[in-house]
């Protein structure tokens, strides 16, 4: 026990006391912090506005683009699409940059411009010439005949590069001339509002006890838990395998070997990463609840946070007992490619195999997301590889009756004994054998040996 | 047997990897207090049965003990085991890796502390503590693979090739490590192919090929068995003597002296009786004994034929 002990100090000592450690440990809150504060930085401070002289001889257009482009109006826009992006991770790319232009999009000041008694070209001239001199950044002549099919619009531009701004200009304008249209067709503004509003669908889920629960952001943070239990899993296998490979390749394995039973070494080995583990994802959630706690405290963010599913401390317990029977299903099995094989990179083709498993997990946890209490969810929930993926984004979606966790970790705990078994025999002896990498016969060979 | 008699016994061991067997039949004692010479050519079984000795592999049959007992977890504290193929963690401090070391021998941390300290002053490695391996010569690296062998103060010293790789002075100095061992009732068991400090260091021998058995016992025992009856001469007179088939069957000229095999059932003695009764005057004479070395390909070479 004495020596097992040293085993787990050491092999903890040895990953958390790397530089790789500190970095990735401090990176992945870094980089959550900036996808989550930085846009809302960004937001906070907005452009500078854009100065737009609009000629309007009719005078109809122009009051209700100033509406469309008001503070107001914009904040709206931009939260509606702050909201749907966080709803839709499928959105494709155009959409994507869409809703981002909505965000970013910074406001615009009219600024006055007396153009009656003026010839279109003496405006033109005068207009480009404030241009040129920066006084203005914009004009837009809008046509005697604007409701025409084939008017045109003059919009001319400082900042034509800009996306962000020409695409929300486009989109304001869009709306002022329809509505004018409308209103031309003698469709009073109430019928039109009425018309033209979007269908109220209501989204709530219910959970198993009929109470309603909000769905936006479940997405989300199922697939945050997801991903990070999948990237852990592949990261901390993996090394596993390549601590074992160097004990291997240096020939360490045979002082250790004189000096500890294999077995305690192994576990040592597995539960002494385990625990370094253990620390990352702990210091993971801690930072992930501090990140939501500020979050909560910006106006902006209140109504996306207040919509992510409640964590509790339960779901937490059951994220690290998940956890860690995932990792030692897939430790134990580094474990025993590592003592299989030669040299790291030898080990890597081998990895493969299980890090597909691993992605498949992963990419069932969709199909959880989507319907929790599927068939399909309650197999892929249950069965041992997948279950350490699977099981915690269903907890986080729609907890399952308690025995199916208590099922799920049986059957994973059992499928954890059975590879540790076989494991233990194949490092015993695959440690010693140097030169050659092993052949499945071989290793099977091991495994039936007493 | 009692512990101070023998430190390890192996009685009728055989070692089996699939068809091949590796080891057969094998029985020898250690005694303790003694430097123990395991001899052989390259693949005779030597790290096989080494291994298990230290309780890496078991026996398939046949018995191990040590120290009068089985062995156990807590009975390969008391070994140091240093292995052939040798390595260290690349990318530790030497002081971290000796730690550990300790630690698996079942050392308390303060001990280990004193321990590695004092062993690396020894070893002028003191200002190498802190770096990592991949710093370190090979030379140097080999010596923290000695220390971590004897750190914990081992009643028994398994060392399989020790020398190979280090250069005259670093052997020089094992060698003295080793001989102050043998002066604290330890025991040390050696495997080497250098038959010259196997002849300096050891005791007792055993010379094993192709997984047996072959030779085993006090270093003297072995030689005397061996004795091929040569005597050394350089002398003026007495060639009548030497030519006397009954006394001498074979002269060879060496330089300034000659090499006698003596005739059966002739002493020494009686050869320099003869020779002084003739008027010899004698300035050498010598009764060869058969070096480790000859021995060893002598046994060798003859099963090669066989």
């Amino acid at each position: 026990m004495r020596k097992f002990l040293a085993v787990v100090k050491h092999e903890y000592k040895k990953v958390v006391l790397k530089w790789s450690f500190l970095i990735s440990t401090l990176l992945l809150p870094f980089l959550m912090a900036c996808f989550a504060v930085v846009p809302a930085i960004i937001f906070s401070l907005k452009g500078e506005a854009t100065r737009i002289v609009v000629v309007d001889p009719a005078g109809k257009v122009a009051p209700r683009l100033r509406e469309n482009l008001s503070v107001e109006k914009m904040m709206e826009k931009a939260e509606k699409a702050m909201k749907d992006s966080l709803k839709d991770l499928n959105a494709s790319q155009e959409e994507k940059m869409r809703q981002n232009t909505e965000v970013f999009s910074s406001g615009f000041r009219f600024v006055d411009f007396d153009s009656r008694q003026k010839t279109p070209e003496l405006v033109r001239r005068e207009l480009a010439q404030k241009i040129a001199a920066g006084e203005i950044d914009a004009y837009l002549l809008v046509p005697e005949n604007f409701t025409a099919k084939d008017a045109v619009f003059e919009f001319r531009s400082r900042k034509a590069g800009d996306f962000v701004v020409s695409s929300a200009f486009e989109d304001a304008l869009n709306e002022a001339v329809r509505s004018q249209r409308l209103a031309d067709a003698n469709i009073s503004e109430e019928k039109l509002k009425e018309l033209s509003g979007n269908v109220n669908l209501d989204k709530s889920g219910l959970n198993e006890k009929g109470e309603e629960k909000d769905s936006e952001g479940t997405w989300a943070a199922a697939f945050v838990i997801g991903l990070m239990i999948y990237i852990t899993l592949a990261i901390y296998g993996q090394a596993i395998m390549a601590a074992v490979v160097e004990e291997k390749e240096t020939r360490i394995a045979e002082i250790l070997f004189s000096s500890a039973r294999p077995f305690e070494l192994m576990m040592g080995k597995l539960v002494g990463v385990g625990l370094a583990g253990l620390t990352q994802l702990a210091i993971w959630v801690v930072s992930a609840a501090a990140l939501l706690s500020f979050l909560a405290l910006q106006a902006d963010f209140s109504r996306i946070i207040a919509s992510i599913p409640a964590i509790t401390p339960l779901m937490i317990t059951y994220f690290l007992i998940f956890f860690l029977l995932g990792y030692f299903i897939y430790a134990s099995i580094f474990a025993l490619i590592g003592s299989m094989v030669t040299t790291v990179q030898e080990g890597g083709q081998f990895a493969f195999p299980p890090i597909m498993i691993l992605l498949v997990g992963f990419y069932f946890s969709f199909a959880v997301i989507r319907d929790p209490n599927s068939s399909l969810s309650f197999w892929v929930s249950i069965a041992p590889f997948f279950a350490p993926i699977t099981m915690p984004v269903r907890i986080l979606a729609e907890t399952p009756p308690f025995w199916q966790i208590a099922l799920s970790i049986v059957v994973n705990a059992v499928a954890i004994a059975g590879l540790i078994w076989l494991a233990s025999r194949v490092y015993r002896v695959g440690m010693l054998m140097y030169g050659k990498r092993a052949t499945i016969p071989e290793v099977w060979k091991w495994i039936r040996q007493a | 047997m009692s512990e101070t008699e023998a430190t390890l016994r192996l009685e009728n061991v055989t070692k089996r990897f699939g068809d091949f067997t590796a080891v057969e039949d094998l029985s020898f004692n250690v005694r303790a207090g003694r430097v123990f010479g395991f001899l052989g050519p390259n693949g005779a079984g030597k790290t096989t049965t080494i291994r298990m000795i230290v309780g890496i592999t078991g026996p398939d049959e046949g018995t191990i003990e040590l120290f009068g007992q089985r062995m156990s977890s807590e009975m390969q504290n008391r070994l140091g085991y240093l292995p052939e193929e040798r390595g260290l963690y690349k990318k530790m401090k030497i002081v971290d890796q000796l730690r550990y070391f300790a630690a698996l021998k079942g050392m308390a941390s303060a001990d280990a502390d004193k321990k590695i300290d004092f062993w690396l002053e020894r070893m002028n490695l003191a200002e190498w503590k802190n770096k990592k391996t991949t710093d370190l010569s090979k030379g140097m690296q080999q010596k923290v693979q000695f220390i971590s062998t004897v750190l914990h103060d081992p009643d028994l010293l398994i060392l399989d090739e020790p020398f190979s790789g280090l250069d005259p002075i670093n052997v020089e100095f094992m060698i003295e490590v080793l001989s102050e061992f043998k002066t604290q009732d330890k025991t040390v068991i050696f495997s080497t192919h250098l038959m010259e400090t196997a002849e300096r260091l050891c005791n007792d021998i055993l010379l094993i090929n192709k997984a047996r058995k072959v030779v085993s016992g006090s270093l003297r025992e072995v030689k005397a068995s061996f004795g091929k009856n040569l005597v050394a001469l350089r002398a003026v007179g007495g060639e009548a003597v030497l030519r006397d088939a009954s006394l001498a069957t074979k002269v060879t000229t060496h330089s300034d002296e000659l090499e006698i095999q003596l005739a059966e059932g002739v002493s020494a003695q009686m050869l320099l009786a003869k020779l002084l009764e003739n008027g010899a005057v004698i300035s050498k004479f010598e009764q060869i004994e058969p070096s480790l070395n000859d021995i060893f390909i002598d046994q060798i070479g003859g099963f090669k034929e066989s």
